[in-house]
């Protein structure tokens, strides 16, 4: 007989569990996602990204001024990722602070098959003013950083929620555009990054919502519940399945839709040193206006097939 | 759990750090590193402050003060509730950086 923890059951995991991440019990291994400090005095590199400054995340027990405690969907604690309170036009790079990522460093053990990422998770602003503030948050997501001896591959979606102010509420999927690498980099050159690397920051912006980076999801408005006040938060369900062998979306799921991603692939860019193997699952949001946004998570599934 | 709420952060005049939930955690330290003095004779002075909600802070009493000479200086404090961040100021100029260590 299995026997599999109660907070399983709300997810739909594939045959073998690498991870199954419960922030009741602490980081599980989720971390800030830094710059590397390898120069002088440890140093980063030049880059029109400013990478040191994100907003930390922490434990959370989503607490407001009236509702008092949520706790997490099932338990007291979630894990959170806070902006500073900054925000620059979408159509330009990131500011240093608005956004906050969570990234989890793990290696290969398994022949390459199908790969797929679960979390519930719940997305609301600071409530440090009157009014309801949905558009102040441009965009969260989830993506997988990996890395075999052919390419290193960027596979993820993100929530396009706000552009400017004006609600999108719309998917995309990450697939570089046909762009150099300086393009890539926000039109500078000798960045760290190639061109299909770190799409969460790198890739042109533009005025519609669409980027460099990613690609629209087609038919894909979609309602998320983010509820009539920003000290209220619903848990959400998010999905994504990846064919690691086709190097090839398979599909996503958000709330109780699946949409078909298949004949969608990630963007192949030669490995990295020292990254064989690599298998870091990620999470980000960002602000769309200055002022903190937040993404708790109440816990993530990441399996095998 | 540490955390850098604040990473090599150039700071002239008032400063607040990143807002942090400790409903979790029983004691915590503030360690606060100063990293370069930008403008010559700088210092700090900083209070920890606690909060229902994360907007609203007040002075939880405890404080701390320092200058180039100290390159790193720490506070702790127990029995905080939800929240926890550094309010201060810095006379000149001083590019700090700020780690919180909270432990159940």
């Amino acid at each position: 007989m299995i026997v599999y923890h109660q907070g399983l059951a709300k997810f739909q995991p594939l045959e073998n569990i690498l991870t199954f991440d419960d922030f009741d019990n602490g980081l599980n291994g989720w971390v800030n996602l830094m710059p590397n400090y390898t120069l002088d005095n440890f140093g980063v590199r030049d880059s029109i990204i400013e990478k040191t400054q994100w907003g930390p995340i922490m434990l959370s027990s989503a607490t407001y001024r009236f509702p008092g405690t949520h706790g997490s969907m099932d338990g007291i604690y979630s894990l959170k990722l806070a902006t500073r309170p900054v925000a620059g036009p979408y159509e330009q790079p990131p500011v240093p602070g608005s956004m906050s990522h969570a990234i989890k460093r793990m290696t290969m053990h398994r022949p390459p098959g199908l790969l797929q990422f679960e979390m519930w998770y719940a997305y609301t602003t600071e409530q440090d003013r009157s009014g309801l503030s949905e558009n102040d948050i441009r965009a969260f997501g989830l993506c997988f950083d990996i890395q075999d001896a052919k390419a290193r591959n960027f596979v993820g979606v993100r929530y396009l929620n706000s552009v400017n102010g004006n609600l999108k509420k719309e998917w995309q999927y990450i697939q570089a555009s046909d762009v150099t690498d300086d393009e890539w980099a926000f039109g500078t050159s000798g960045d760290w990054c190639k061109r299909g690397v770190d799409p969460l920051w790198y890739g042109r912006r533009f005025p519609d919502g669409s980027t460099d980076g990613f690609k629209f999801v087609p038919d894909s408005r979609q309602e998320l519940c983010y509820n009539e006040s920003d000290d209220k938060i619903n848990w959400l369900y998010l999905r994504l399945l990846y064919d690691c062998n086709k190097r090839e979306y398979v599909e996503m799921q958000s709330r109780d839709k699946v949409f078909d991603l298949r004949g969608n692939s990630p963007t192949d860019v030669p490995p990295y040193a020292r990254i064989e193997g690599l298998l870091n699952p990620l999470i980000w949001v960002e602000a769309d206006a200055n002022r903190r946004v937040f993404l708790y998570v109440d816990s993530v599934v990441i399996s095998m097939a | 759990m540490t955390t850098s709420v604040e990473q090599r952060r150039n700071i002239y005049g008032d400063f607040d750090t990143h807002p942090m939930e400790t409903g979790w955690a029983s004691e915590a330290i503030f360690f606060v590193r100063v990293e370069e003095l930008l403008e010559p004779e700088s210092r700090y002075e900083a209070s920890v402050q606690i909060s229902v909600d994360g907007v609203l802070w007040i002075d939880e009493g405890t404080r701390m003060e320092g200058d180039g000479n100290e390159v790193l200086s720490f506070v702790r404090v127990k029995h905080f509730g939800g929240w926890l961040r550094l309010k201060g100021k810095v006379e000149g100029g001083l590019k700090l950086s700020i780690h919180l260590v909270l432990k159940e």
